[in-house]
C-alpha cells in the first residue's frame, strides 16, 4: 500500500526555512522523501536547519527576499543546481507591529515587499516554462490576523490578506497548467516569534481565550502544509485553510 | 538630541499636550501612557534611537527620565 503522503525525490523550495514554521515544514517534507531547497537570510541558521533534514540531496540558498529584483536570477540558479521544482512553500514573513501614528509609507512598503511582493515574484519565476514539473503545488503561509485584525498589525494583516487574495486569483489563472495554490492560516503558534510577542505583552495572550485547543505547535502547521502540497489534496485549490485551534469557530 | 527635545518628541508621538511632561513626571500619573503608548514608545526608540526596547525594560520605567536615559 502506498503511503498517504510521499514526496519521494520531489524538489521543494521552502522560504523562511531557518526558523519556526518554515524550519519544521522543511524537516517534515524531508522526512517524507523530498529534496529540500532551503532559502533564508541567515546562513548559520540555514546550515543548522540543513543538519536537521533527513535524507540527501538538499541545498540551501542564503538570500534576502526584500531584494525582489534579483529573485528571477536566484530561481534560475536554483533550478539549474537542484532541478525543476515540484513544490513551493512560502514561510518568509516579517511580523511588523506598529501603531498607525508610526506606520510610515516606508514601513508599509517594506512589509508588503517581503510578505507579499516576494511571494508573487517567486511564483512568477517558478511558474515559467522549464522551471517546474507537472503537478506543481504552492502553499503560502498567511495569518489569522488577516481575518480577525489586531491592534497595531495593520501592515502585517493587510499583507497576509493580499497573499490570500492573490492565491485565489492565481489558482484560477494557473489551473490550466495543472498548478495548485493554497494558503494555511495559522493562529497562535509556539514559535520564537510568539515567545517575543508574549514577552512584550508581559506573558499575557488574550487570543488563547478563543483558541480553545490551546497553543499550536509548528508541526501542526507543517502537517497542514504537507497535506495541501501533496497529491492527496489534488482536488483542493485556492483555499485558505485555518490552522487555528478553533479560533474562527469560537 | 537634548532631554528637552526628547520630551517634546515623546509628547508629540504619544499625543500628549506640549509642556505636560518633565523629567520627574511619574508615568503612572500620565493618563495617555497606556499599552498602546508603550508599543508606540518601543517603535519610536527603534526608529529614532536605534535601540531595542523590551517589554521587561518598559515595565521597569517609573519616570520620564527613565525613558530619556534609555534613549541615551
Amino acid at each position: 500500500m502506498q503511503p498517504f503522503i510521499s514526496f519521494e525525490d520531489k524538489v521543494i523550495l521552502v522560504t523562511g526555512a531557518s526558523v519556526g514554521i518554515g524550519q519544521q515544514t522543511a524537516i517534515l517534507l524531508s522526512q517524507l522523501g523530498a529534496k529540500i531547497i532551503l532559502l533564508a537570510t541567515n546562513e548559520d541558521k540555514l546550515v543548522k536547519t540543513l543538519s536537521l533534514l533527513e535524507g540527501n540531496g538538499h541545498n540551501y540558498f542564503c538570500y534576502n527576499l526584500a531584494n525582489i529584483d534579483n529573485i528571477e536570477s536566484k530561481v534560475k540558479e536554483m533550478v539549474k543546481q537542484c532541478g525543476k521544482i515540484d513544490g513551493f512553500v512560502n514561510c518568509v514573513g516579517i511580523r511588523s507591529r506598529r501603531p498607525i501614528s508610526l506606520l510610515s509609507p516606508k514601513e508599509i512598503k517594506n512589509v508588503m515587499d517581503i510578505n507579499f511582493g516576494s511571494f508573487i515574484e517567486l511564483i512568477r519565476c517558478i511558474t515559467k516554462k522549464g522551471h517546474f514539473n507537472e503537478g506543481l503545488s504552492i502553499v503560502g503561509v498567511s495569518s489569522i490576523a488577516s481575518h480577525i485584525g489586531g491592534v497595531s498589525v495593520t501592515a502585517y494583516a493587510a499583507s497576509k490578506a493580499a497573499v490570500e487574495a492573490a492565491v485565489r486569483c492565481l489558482s484560477k489563472e494557473l489551473a490550466p497548467k495543472n498548478i495548485r495554490l493554497n494558503t494555511v492560516v495559522p493562529a497562535q503558534i509556539n514559535t520564537p516569534e510568539y515567545a517575543n510577542l508574549l514577552q512584550m505583552n508581559g506573558g499575557v495572550d488574550t487570543v488563547l481565550n478563543r483558541q480553545y485547543l490551546g497553543l499550536g505547535e509548528a508541526t501542526d502547521v507543517a502537517n497542514a502544509i504537507a497535506f495541501l502540497l501533496s497529491p492527496a489534496a489534488k482536488f483542493i485549490t485556492g483555499i485558505s485553510l485555518p490552522v487555528d485551534g478553533g479560533y474562527l469557530t469560537s | 538630541m537634548t532631554n528637552q527635545e526628547k520630551i517634546a518628541l515623546i509628547e508629540e508621538t504619544l499625543e500628549i499636550d506640549g509642556g505636560t511632561l518633565t523629567e520627574n513626571t511619574l508615568l503612572s500619573e500620565v493618563a495617555e501612557y497606556d499599552s498602546m503608548a508603550k508599543l508606540t514608545l518601543i517603535v519610536l526608540c527603534d526608529d529614532e534611537f536605534n535601540k531595542k526596547l523590551t517589554g521587561e525594560q518598559i515595565r521597569s520605567f517609573v519616570t520620564v527620565k527613565d525613558i530619556l536615559d534609555f534613549m541615551g
